[in-house]
């Protein structure tokens, strides 16, 4: 045990001694998480002020004076050109086509007399409206003229031909119900970042404990400095436990420092997920579900570092260690992807499979829908299978043919 | 005292190692039904080229490899059923084991003497004894990557001593050193000895056996082919230097074949 001591102490010095060390391990993905997520928010939201302040070029076709009175009228911004023959109508369609323009409205001939003169039985007149979805701007002039501007020009002539439109509304939909969502601000706040959050959790966890792990067990290897310890009369599972605890607690330090970075960084980042258009989702933790969290996350920890540990056992170098982990690493991010994505109720058994149920988990707890059942299952199989890699790991420790190689 | 009983280590080589060394047996016999005694108070040498099967024996007296037959007794332990008993009793030191470049020499020399249990005040003697005889007080603190050759050598050697064995084993100890560093680990040697100690080195190197080792164990292919004092071996050989005399017993062996 004095020994384990020894090696923890070792390992931990290694890492906190060297400030390259100490901003690589605990720095770095902060920053490349914080810098990553305000960047995509800062982009999104600048996108999408971008296209909502542009003014849309709209090509009309035999336009009603009523509709340019309705433009006029409520002061709508539009770039408006007008189409007299059948060679400008060709040429307003290759610049919606190209880009350059972003609407072509067009009205039958003679609109307003057909409107004014209309009998029942009569062909309703149409107005056809031409945009480009994959250009942002055509995009969003469609929504906003085919879809509201025309929507109100068609409430205004309709008033004008029945008086008052209340007539013929029959009912409203909540046109004024200020408390029509009712939802848990907190639940909300957490499922959105339940989304995330495990997925980060994964990937800063694994990639945090892949490089030390690596370094810690087949660097030792290959510089020969392991050969040293197992000259010393501690027992191999003592340098086996000692090097693995010390990746665990670095990993989920690291981690925690992370997901406290996340936290107080939420505004930003939430920012960048919603596209800009600004929310009132929180995240509050209540005591249980830190308690949960943290001791969770440790499982983790514990996990992936043997995971990594045992990899490392069995490569030469931390090259060869690297290569090794590669597919584990991609399994991982899989895994979170999964849990990312899924909806509904999992299944109970999926609360057995390794790796998958901490992410699960880790995302109802946020939502607030963690039963303990599936919690204990999992901390229980997560720690069950660590252990598991660790008897092999020192199985390993003791087998001359991985050891002095 | 060192026993060793009729020890033999048969590697199984893999396939790019087969090819390396042109054979298609997949086992290589590196010690071959070696036996030796080896007592306190002596330095004993194990004579032989490249690939005879010195380190390959010195590894299995500290644990590291583990025999394939034979019984090897350190201090009346055996190295199989008491390894940690075994290893308590012996400093080791060999070329590819090496400390870990990212600490101090003083750190090094810490930690091994915690993971030997050695109690801080003897650890204090040790390390004011050992880094003065070896001039490490000076670079005691510098990161061993930043250390040169002989440094880094000398570190090793003090390291490895850290809990005072009684019995100390040496890879070929001056191996890559300058002449006046090697100098200061052979006399070093010959002090252990006098305070009752047992040395082991292997070396390839003539002179060094000579003036170094009370007894020489000359090892070909595996086997202890001579084994005796200096003057033993050169009138058996009837030669008059140590590599006249290693001659003699190469060409007997290698005739054989």
């Amino acid at each position: 045990m004095n020994g384990m001591g020894s090696i923890f102490k070792k390992e931990m010095t290694r890492i906190f001694k060297d400030k390259k060390m100490i901003f690589s391990v605990f720095i770095l993905p902060v920053l490349i998480m914080v810098g990553i997520m305000g960047l995509v928010g800062n982009l999104a939201t600048s996108m999408v002020d971008d296209i909502e302040s542009h003014i849309p070029i709209v090509y009309i076709q035999d336009e009603p004076d009523s509709f340019a009175a309705f433009i006029q009228d409520n002061g709508l911004e539009y770039d408006v050109r007008l189409i007299s023959d059948q060679q400008e109508r060709e040429d307003a369609e290759d610049q919606i086509l190209n880009g350059e323009a972003d609407l072509m409205i067009e009205f039958p001939a003679d609109f307003d007399t057909a409107i004014a003169s209309y009998q029942a039985g009569d062909e309703v007149p149409q107005i056809k409206t031409y945009y480009n979805p994959s250009e942002d701007y055509s995009s969003e002039a469609y929504n906003v003229i085919s879809g509201q501007a025309l929507e109100t020009y068609r409430q205004t002539l309709l008033s004008q031909r029945v008086g008052n439109l209340d007539q013929i509304a029959v009912f409203n939909v909540n046109s004024d119900n200020e408390d029509m969502i009712i939802q848990d601000e907190e639940k909300a706040g957490g499922k959105a970042v339940g989304m995330m959050l495990p997925y980060f959790i994964t990937i800063l966890l694994f990639a945090g404990a892949m490089g030390i792990g690596t370094d810690m067990i087949a660097g030792e290897k290959e510089r020969g400095t392991m050969a040293s310890m197992l000259m010393t009369p501690i027992k191999r599972s003592s340098i086996a436990l000692g090097k693995v605890f010390s990746l665990m607690s670095l990993s989920g330090l690291s981690s925690i420092i992370s997901i406290a970075a996340m936290v107080a960084f939420m505004p930003l980042m939430m920012k960048g997920m919603t596209g800009g258009s600004g929310t009132s989702l929180t995240l509050t933790l209540n005591a249980a579900q830190i308690v949960m969290m943290a001791v969770l996350l440790l499982a983790i920890a514990f996990l992936y570092s043997a995971i990594i540990a045992l990899i490392s056992v069995f490569a030469k170098t931390t090259k060869e260690a690297s290569s090794f982990v590669m597919p584990v690493y991609m399994l991982v991010l899989v895994v979170g992807l999964m849990t990312m994505f899924q909806t509904g109720t999992p299944k109970t058994n999926m609360f057995f499979i390794p790796i998958y149920n901490s992410a699960l988990v880790l995302k109802n707890i946020l939502a607030r829908e963690a039963t303990m059942y599936q919690y204990g299952i999992t901390l229980a199989t997560t720690v069950i299978v660590s252990a598991v890699l660790i008897g092999v790991i020192v199985k390993a420790f003791n087998s001359e043919k991985i050891m002095s190689a | 005292m060192i026993e060793i009983q009729n020890l033999t280590k048969v590697y199984k080589l893999n396939k790019k190692q087969m090819q390396e060394s042109k054979t298609k047996n997949p086992l290589k016999t590196a010690v071959d039904g070696l036996s030796l005694t080896a007592d306190y108070g002596e330095i004993y040498g194990l004579l032989g080229p490249n690939g005879a099967g010195k380190t390959t024996t010195l590894r299995c007296i500290a644990t590291l490899i583990k025999p394939t037959k034979g019984e090897i007794y350190v201090s009346g332990h055996e190295v199989q059923k008491d390894g940690e008993a075994v290893r308590k009793s012996i400093g080791f030191l060999t070329s590819d084991i090496k400390l870990d470049p990212h600490f101090s020499v003083d750190y090094m020399f810490d930690f091994f003497g915690r993971l030997h249990t050695v109690p801080p005040t003897e650890m204090k003697a040790r390390k004011e004894e050992l880094f003065n005889y070896f001039g490490i007080r000076d670079f005691a603190h510098k990161p061993i990557k930043e250390l040169s050759t002989g440094m880094k050598q000398k570190a090793a050697i003090a390291v490895s001593l850290v809990h005072n064995p009684k019995i100390v084993i040496f890879d070929e100890p001056t191996n890559g050193l300058d002449i006046v560093t090697a100098r200061s680990v052979t006399d070093y040697l010959k002090k252990l000895r006098d305070e009752g100690k047992l040395v082991i080195v292997s070396t390839h190197i003539m002179s060094e056996a000579e003036k170094l080792c009370d007894r020489i164990g000359i090892v070909i292919d595996g086997q202890k082919v001579a084994e005796g004092t200096l003057s033993n071996l050169l009138a058996a050989t009837n030669t008059q230097n140590l590599e006249d005399a290693f001659f003699e017993f190469y060409k007997s062996r290698k005739g054989d074949e």
